[in-house]
Formats: C-alpha cells, sequence, structure tokens
C-alpha cells in the first residue's frame, strides 16, 4: 500500500492545509515583496513597473528614501554594536551564576531573570518610560534620594543616555532567552571534563577559561547570530519609548521602513529597503558565522 | 567552610540581580494603585499612601478612559486562542505527514519551509499587509491571526517530535489494519501531549503579545485593536499623563500571559532548545 500513488495521494492530504497556509501568507508575499521592489506603488491600487528605481534611490544621497535609510541604517546599527555584546555576555553570566547555585533554588532564579521574556513589547516600553522618564521616573528619583546633585538625565532625550536606557531595557526584556540557551548548553559539558581538572589541581577559573567556555563555543556562535539578528530588527524600544529622539539619534530602520510604507504611501521602495536590510543581515550573519566556525575548525 | 561562604555570596549576588528584574514589575503594579495626583509624587515607596483600585475599575467600565477595552481584551483572546487551534491543527498535520509519511517531495519541501527561517519578517511585512488589503480582511479578525499558520517554527517543532517515535508500533498498527489517520489520532497525538501544549504556549504568547501586526491591521478601527496594540496607541495618545491608568491595563495586559508563563515555564523552555538551537 505504502508508496503507491494512492498513499501518496492520502500521505499529501496532511501537508495539504498547511501548505497552502504557508504559500498564500508566506512564500507569495515573499515573491511579491520582491516585485515590489522594483514598481512605485501607492499602497492603494496603482502600481508601475519602474526597474531598479527604488533600489537606486537608497544609493542615490540626497534622495528622501536615502536619507531615511540612512538615518535608520545608523540608528539600527548603534543598537546592535551597544545591545549585542552585553545581551551575549550578560546571558552568558547569568548562566553561569544559576549553574553555580545549588539545584535546589536554580529554578527559582532562572524564572527570576526569565520571566520579562514573556512581557509584551508595548507593557515593556510602558513600564520602563516610567522608569526612565526624566521629572518623576523612578531613576532619577532614586538618584535624587541617593544625594545626586545637579539637573535630572534625560534618559530618554539625551544622548548618550538615551542608548543606555535603551540597551538595559533591552537586557532586562530579552536577555532570559540568552541565558535558557547557555544553561542547556552548560548542562551538556560533560561532567568527567571538570573531574579531570579537579584531580589536575584546576581551580573555577581556569575550569570556566579552558574547559566551560571552549565547550560551549558552538552554542555561543548561535546566541550571537540569533542576538544580531534579533537586535537588526529592534523597533518596539525605540518606537514606543523615544519616538526616534532624541532628533534621529534613536530612528531605526525598520521604523522608517514602516514610515515610507504608510506614512509615504510608497510600498516600493519600502520593499527595496526590507529586502536590503534582510540581505545586510544575511551578510552580517554568515560572515559572523564562518569567521567564528573557520577559526575552531 | 569555604565553599559554604562562596555559596551565599552567589545567592547574595543572584537575589540583588534578582531584585532589579522584579522591581520594575512591581512599580507597575504600585504605580497601578495610585490616585492621579500621587502618580507624580516623587516617592519611591511600593506601597501607595491611597492605595485604589479605580483605575482597574475605570479601565474595566470605561469612565474617564474613552477606549473600548473590554472589546480590547476580548479581542486578544478570540484571536490569540483561534490563532492557536488553527496553528497546533495544521501544524500537527503537515509535521506528521512530512516526519512519517510517504509524501511525494518530501525533503524539497522541508527545505523549503526551513530556508524561510532565515530571512527576516520585515521582508514580507508590507507585501503580506498588502496581501489582507487585497483579500478585504484589513479590520477582521482574519487578518490578525491567519499570517500565524503561515509560520515554519511549529511544524519544525513537531517534526522533530515526530521523527524520534519508534516505527516498530506504528508498524505493528498498520499490521492490524489502521490507516494513517487513525494512527496519527490515536497514536501520535497523545503520545504528542507535552510538545503540543509547548507549541500551544509559544503560539499563543506570541500571537497575545505582538502588537506591530495588529496595529497596522486594525486599519485604525478603535474597535478592532488587540490588547496590546491598544496600548501602544494609547502610550502617544492623551493617556501619557495617566501613567496610573496605563499601568493598571498594563497588568491587565500581563497578568494572564505572566501566569500562563509561570505555569508552563518548563514547556517554554523546551520549546525553545528544541528548535533550530540543535
Amino acid at each position: 500500500m505504502r508508496g503507491s500513488w494512492r498513499s501518496k495521494l492520502t500521505s499529501s492530504l496532511f501537508v495539504l492545509p498547511y501548505f497552502v497556509c504557508f504559500a498564500l501568507f508566506l512564500l507569495y508575499p515573499l515573491a511579491s515583496g520582491i516585485v515590489l521592489s522594483f514598481q512605485d506603488y501607492d499602497m492603494l491600487g496603482s502600481r508601475e513597473f519602474i526597474g531598479l528605481e527604488n533600489y537606486k534611490n537608497i544609493f542615490t544621497p540626497g534622495t528622501l528614501i536615502h536619507d531615511l535609510f540612512v538615518r535608520g541604517l545608523s540608528g539600527t546599527f548603534k543598537f546592535v554594536i551597544y545591545s549585542v555584546p552585553f545581551l551575549v555576555i550578560v546571558g552568558l553570566a547569568l548562566a553561569l551564576l544559576v549553574n553555580a547555585l545549588s539545584t535546589r533554588v536554580q529554578g527559582f532564579y532562572r524564572t527570576i531573570f526569565f520571566m520579562p521574556y514573556a512581557i509584551s513589547a508595548t507593557v515593556m516600553a510602558t513600564i520602563w518610560m516610567r522608569v526612565f522618564d526624566t521629572d518623576t521616573g523612578f531613576l532619577n528619583i532614586l538618584l535624587d534620594k541617593m544625594g545626586k546633585a545637579g539637573p535630572h538625565i534625560g534618559w530618554l532625550n539625551d544622548t548618550p543616555w538615551v542608548w543606555i536606557a535603551l540597551v538595559f531595557c533591552t537586557i532586562w526584556w530579552t536577555v532570559g532567552f540568552n541565558m535558557i540557551i547557555f544553561i542547556n548548553g552548560l548542562n551538556e559539558v560533560p561532567e568527567e571534563l571538570y573531574e579531570a581538572a579537579r584531580l589536575d589541581g584546576a581551580n573555577a577559573w581556569h575550569r570556566l577559561i579552558h574547559i566551560t567556555l571552549p565547550s560551549i563555543r558552538s552554542i555561543s556562535t548561535v546566541v550571537l547570530i540569533m542576538t544580531i539578528i534579533a537586535s537588526f530588527n529592534v523597533f518596539a524600544q525605540p518606537f514606543l519609548m523615544t519616538r526616534g529622539g532624541p532628533g534621529y539619534e534613536t530612528t531605526v530602520l525598520l521604523m522608517n521602513i514602516f514610515a515610507v510604507a504608510y506614512g509615504q504611501h510608497q510600498g516600493g521602495a519600502a520593499s527595496a529597503m526590507a529586502i536590503v536590510l534582510g540581505l545586510i543581515m544575511m551578510v552580517v550573519s554568515t560572515v559572523i558565522y564562518r569567521l567564528l566556525s573557520g577559526r575552531r575548525g | 567552610m569555604r565553599t559554604k561562604i562562596n555559596r551565599l555570596l552567589l545567592i547574595l549576588l543572584a537575589t540583588a540581580i534578582g531584585v532589579m528584574f522584579i522591581v520594575p514589575l512591581i512599580w507597575m503594579v504600585t504605580i497601578s494603585l495610585k490616585s492621579d495626583i500621587e502618580a507624580f509624587l516623587p516617592d519611591l515607596s511600593f506601597i501607595p499612601k491611597e492605595p485604589t483600585l479605580i483605575n482597574y475599575i475605570e479601565a474595566l467600565k470605561g469612565g474617564d478612559l474613552d477606549v473600548p477595552i473590554i472589546r480590547w481584551i476580548f479581542n486578544s483572546l478570540i484571536v490569540s486562542t483561534v490563532g492557536t487551534v488553527l496553528v497546533l491543527t495544521i501544524d500537527a498535520l503537515a509535521a506528521y505527514g512530512l516526519a512519517r509519511l510517504d509524501v511525494p517531495f518530501r525533503k524539497a519541501l522541508i527545505s523549503m519551509f526551513l530556508s524561510t527561517m532565515m530571512i527576516p519578517g520585515i521582508v514580507w511585512f508590507v507585501p503580506q499587509y498588502i496581501l489582507f488589503q487585497d483579500l478585504g480582511l484589513i479590520g477582521t479578525y482574519g487578518a490578525f491571526f491567519l499570517p500565524a499558520t503561515a509560520g515554519v517554527f511549529g511544524v519544525f517543532l513537531l517534526y522533530q517530535f515526530f521523527l524520534g517515535y519508534p516505527t516498530e508500533i506504528e508498524e505493528a498498527a498498520y499490521m492490524d489494519g489502521a490507516n494513517k489517520w487513525q494512527i496519527f489520532v490515536r497514536m501520535f497525538l497523545p503520545a504528542s501531549k507535552s510538545i503540543l501544549w509547548t507549541l500551544a504556549v509559544i503560539t499563543f504568547m506570541g500571537i497575545f503579545n505582538d502588537y506591530i501586526w495588529p496595529y497596522y491591521v486594525s486599519g485604525g478601527n478603535e474597535d478592532m485593536l488587540t490588547l496590546t496594540a491598544g496600548i501602544a496607541v494609547m502610550t502617544h495618545g492623551s493617556y501619557v499623563n495617566y501613567p496610573n491608568k496605563l499601568m493598571a491595563l498594563s497588568v491587565i495586559a500581563t497578568l494572564p500571559i505572566l501566569i500562563v508563563f509561570l505555569l508552563a515555564q518548563k514547556s517554554i523552555v523546551k520549546g525553545i532548545i528544541h528548535s533550530g538551537i540543535k
């Protein structure tokens, strides 16, 4: 019965519903996005084929699309550079900390550090806007009470504070995810390696440097790349908390892609911008993956 | 002795960091219990001087807050529930087919599904919106949950689980004359309860917490916002001056998801670890 055309047909029926959804809601938008990037589309109905014009605009200084793209990309790049090292290192540090605790309390602390991950972006932003508020925010009042003199810090209004604030709340919000993956990686390091090192008289620091870190190398690469991709996709924090300010300092590319699509009504240009961003993300993550996995072999 | 002191220091460190993680959440609850005036006082005590539930009552009854919050809660629950049921159903069927059955072009399908995981969502966000516009679905419930049905994550998660299922019992069932559907329903579904639960929780939280897509596909109709998208709109509207009311809403939006999270934490961790990491 298996292998016959009838069997193949009934087997296909299991995959069919998903295939239809996948084709309609993912594959088709993907393909039509590529087509759209070669068109002028006002988001309402009129489409006109304009070849590479959208891409040319992105790379031609002086055009509106170029300004929005470069400004957004620079904000996104800054966020990636500021946030990724912290998200990875703090994630690893928390994982090491949790693993070093006695098994009885591990679960409790793991839950605490992971909990903010469950919260929606809008609630996260609402909370931290109240913490970072210049006049009546938790942090500035706390600094007042601790005896800090002088005017309040504009956590969400002034550079460089605004980046510190955005990176800090991002760590709070998402670092638990990285921690969970690191904990899993740490648990898979064979216990015998540690036993052997202990017999050789290696102290905790040596065990970390010579056994733990080399053993979780590949999982660290995965965490690093996932974090880079997530940070390239940054949107909620600046969109909700700073509106891209001060000036255009924290305006990230996703904000400008939405602005071009829904504000400027230029669907084609927005699609081209998104595709270029996608390509940049893929190139960056591939290069980093090659660099890190190449050195190991 | 030394290890004991070390242990203690580690617990102290973990507790100090833990406090930093918890304080913002407690602060959210604190502000939500404050009156309009007290909300702006430079006071750091976690218990308000005159705690009040007025913000919750107003949030749920309307009152000063002239937004349809009950409707938003309803929308969020409907959309997340329907989306989760749909995703679970079609993903389980597809994963079973791909993992255990003689589906033509099986390998090609799997690599096609997987390869889209590499592509960032922003690439299809705008064209997907245009698709829903062309289908006339902007401002309808369908627009909220249908995109989730295309997600690859669930298929991949269940596919990996079904792959690891031993063949012997399945073969025996075929010998007894059972067909694919019966084997799927009677053997595979009951055996995969825990992984299905994992996928359900992750999917539900994903749809419930998302706000960018609902924000745009609501089509500017306030009644068709979800709770999270609604709060996003309110943070920039006239409610900026009512942090206590915003916080009450935030608590309402967070409580159910936090309870689900705490109950299902093990499943979520399992889902994260089993997907794409290995």
